[in-house]
């Protein structure tokens, strides 16, 4: 980066007039600028190249390579794009000012010019361009400390999924733009049993970021083996209210006992899971009363509901980030067809089975890119 | 997203037209803080006119829902489409945020 400051921003000066660009350099001495010259289109690109200048002062007729194809080729090249270029001519015709405008110039002066006229748009110039690279910078910035909360999210996640006797898993996971806040955990319980959390903070960025790492911590402190889903999801808002407002944490909670193929499902304000039977050949959104978000208020209750798997049944924890999914048409992609790419290819792996949903999702959306993340945990019963 | 207000014997009405979502909840949360400056402490979402509600669009919902208790006041949301209606139901916000079928029933319930 050259970082230049106020006072030692440069301008390049491009005529092929020894005199017209010697009155040129007078006039702008009192900028306090730096001042290049070259009297013709190579010179000035090579300039350009070398020197960075903070803008370019661009004559059109001249021997060679005319001012418009300096310009063009300034305009080509990603590293110089960005200078701001005022062309400088006798040409007065509107399609010359137009066509000069078109090729990217910020502003066209008629020679002769009134000195006074020049400076101040000069200023003008370098104040809005100046005032572009701190935008773009405070912007990378920002978007570097999001990749570092990326990081550190995602190293939240469990590193590897556990290898269950009875049960065959897979994961998918996706931020929309770096930090998210979607959260998934598994814990291991005594006797085979297994926990399966998946949670949604409300929004993006960093504050979904730090709602999303407390509900990883609270998960992970949780004083016993969370066997008990309904007491899990108390245990979370009552922890969770003192610091959400006015944001929340949607989540679902699944004990599954992998010797009995029993569920126990507790659900704050997140979609309920889908069940596929095999023996029907038919999934199902399971209903299973809910209770509102973690993050809220205190609950009375958490209500639990059961359910039994048979072998070959496929059971997907996910976040709406899936079934939210827009398209360039603005529609949603919606649980029907979630359902039905649960029912589809038959005796497939878990991994496979969600690289076909997820090619799905991503053929609706068409080329829209995800506005939220997307979290799928599928499991399929052996 | 349109949003349009108006004061009627001492109830809020707030109409929303469009989508309520992570682009549009901004300006919502904006023209609900002003109406938070003056005190009135009844209030009325109008959603007969909304297409789309997201989980911003709920956070939107719940700051209101929040700030009307805090001032002991009374707060309902009206003529939700079936859509709108299912977001709430699956999110259980229906639990803590009364609902009415339509307008006239949402006044009576605040009145």
């Amino acid at each position: 980066m050259t970082g230049n400051n106020m006072g030692t921003e440069s301008i390049l000066l491009v005529d092929d007039n020894p005199t017209n660009l010697q009155v040129l350099y007078q006039t702008l001495e009192s900028t306090g600028c730096k001042l290049l010259v070259a009297k013709d289109g190579e010179t000035a690109l090579a300039i350009a190249a070398k020197a960075s200048p903070d803008l370019i002062l661009l004559d059109i007729m001249m021997p060679g390579i005319d001012g418009f194809e300096v310009c063009r080729r300034l305009k080509d090249d990603p590293a110089q794009a960005g200078i701001p270029v005022i062309f400088l001519s006798a040409l007065t015709d509107t399609k010359d000012k137009v066509r000069g405008l078109q090729l990217g110039a910020v502003d066209y002066v008629s020679k002769p010019f009134q000195p006074d006229e020049v400076i101040a748009r000069v200023n003008t110039h370098l104040t809005i361009h100046r005032l572009k690279r701190e935008v773009e910078s405070k912007k990378d910035e920002l978007e570097n400390e999001l990749e570092v909360v990326s990081d550190v999210q995602r190293r939240l996640l469990p590193k590897n999924l556990p290898e269950i006797a009875g049960l065959k898993l897979a994961v998918h996971y996706e931020t929309s733009l770096y930090a998210g806040g979607d959260y998934y955990d598994i814990a291991k319980l005594p006797d085979n049993q297994w926990g399966f959390l998946v949670a949604d903070a409300e929004g993006h960025s960093a504050p979904a970021a730090v709602m999303m790492a407390m509900t990883c911590a609270l998960f992970r402190s949780y004083p016993e083996p969370p066997a008990e889903p309904g007491d899990l999801v108390y245990f979370l808002n009552q922890h969770l209210c003192k610091v959400a407002d006015p944001s929340f944490v949607t989540a679902l909670y699944v004990v599954y006992d992998a010797n009995h193929h029993t569920l126990k499902i507790a659900r704050a304000g997140h979609p309920p899971p889908m069940i596929y039977r095999s023996s029907d050949k038919k999934a199902i959104e399971y209903t299973c009363d809910g209770v509102f978000p973690l993050g809220i208020d205190p609950y009375e209750q958490v209500p639990v509901t059961e359910a039994e798997l048979q072998p070959d049944d496929r059971i997907l924890l996910y976040t709406d980030g899936v079934t939210e999914r827009f398209n360039k048409d603005g529609k949603t992609y919606g649980e029907e067809r979630l359902l039905r790419q649960l029912e589809a290819n038959p005796g497939s792996q878990p991994q496979e089975q969600l690289a076909a949903i997820m090619k799905d999702v991503d053929n609706f959306a068409n080329g829209r890119l995800a506005d939220d993340d997307q979290a799928l945990l599928l499991g399929i019963v052996e | 997203m349109e949003i349009d207000q108006k004061e009627e014997n001492g109830i809020v009405f707030i109409a929303f037209k469009g989508r309520l979502d992570g682009t549009s909840a901004p300006e919502a949360e904006e023209t609900i803080n002003t109406i938070f400056k003056g005190e009135s402490n009844r209030l009325l979402f109008d959603f007969e006119f909304l297409e789309y509600l997201s989980s911003a669009g709920l956070r939107v919902i719940l700051g209101a829902a929040k700030e009307m208790k805090r001032r002991d006041g009374k707060f309902v949301l009206c003529a939700l489409n079936s859509y709108v209606k299912e977001v709430f139901e699956v999110s259980g916000f229906g639990a803590i945020i009364p609902i009415a079928d339509s307008v006239e029933s949402g006044i009576k319930e605040i009145s």
